[in-house]
């Protein structure tokens, strides 16, 4: 399973005020809390987990059918800047996040080795939905599971290699 | 308060998120913040703090969970003001 997010710094930016009061309190556990204000850049901290969460969602609700605002529940095990997993209930998946000077993105697997399976999907790859879930269709007619973040320049197409 | 004020004062915290004015327009109770109005999820926690400025209401993790459409925040609304 896969999943995957991308964060436009600038347009995070313009769209979300993190320093807002109760702002990090409502999606971040005390623990996250701790990370971003021990951050020697915050606000790439807050993108960064923010990332891992949603890319880590998207297996959870692949997985389990269920649909929610759970920012809590999917906590972050931060390794490093790159690397690390979350946890939601009961649930592991692993994570790779990349950040440049113009985006965060990451990729959450559920499988660890699935790590450097993953490939971008070509442009003229055609991605269907079932409940708002996207898949393509292999060279044998299987549906495999692909995941797909777009947020202001960015767009990402990931599945992971057969 | 009723329920039809609720949905107004609901759906003017909701228009700045939005990111598709054809479904704004179109606004009822079964519109989804995601799915419908293409809203940014990390601006569902702003409409969450919205809600509790306009109304002086607390809404706690649970409730938060299922405020995804207009009909689910309704209903924590009206039952968080009831329990005032």
């Amino acid at each position: 399973m896969i999943g995957n997010d991308i964060v436009d710094l600038a347009l995070a930016k313009k769209e979300s005020n993190w320093k807002r009061t109760g702002f990090l309190e409502k999606i971040f556990t005390s623990k996250e809390q701790v990370l971003i204000s021990n951050s020697e850049n915050p606000e790439i901290m807050v993108w960064n987990l923010w990332s891992r969460k949603e890319a880590a969602y998207k297996i959870y609700n692949r997985q389990t059918g269920i649909r929610g605002y759970i920012p809590i529940q999917l906590e972050c095990n931060y390794e490093n800047a790159d690397s690390g997993s979350v946890h939601c209930n009961g649930n592991i998946y692993y994570t790779k996040t990349e950040i440049t000077k113009e985006k965060i993105s990451t990729i959450a697997v559920s499988q660890k080795s699935d790590l450097k399976e993953i490939k971008e999907l070509k442009s003229t790859v055609e991605i269907h939905k079932k409940n708002g879930i996207p898949y393509i269709n292999d060279i044998n007619n299987a549906s495999k599971p692909v995941s797909i973040s777009h947020h202001g320049r960015f767009i990402s197409r990931v599945s992971i290699i057969d | 308060m009723n329920r039809e004020e609720t949905l107004e004062q609901l759906k003017e915290i909701i228009k700045p998120y939005t990111n598709n004015e054809l479904a704004f327009d179109n606004f009822t109770a079964d519109t989804d913040f995601i799915a419908d109005l293409n809203i940014n999820s990390a601006n569902l926690v702003d409409i969450i703090l919205d809600v509790e400025d306009a109304f002086k209401i607390h809404i706690d993790n649970e409730s938060m969970e299922k405020m995804l459409d207009v009909k689910s925040t309704l209903e924590i609304i009206e039952t968080k003001l009831s329990e005032k």
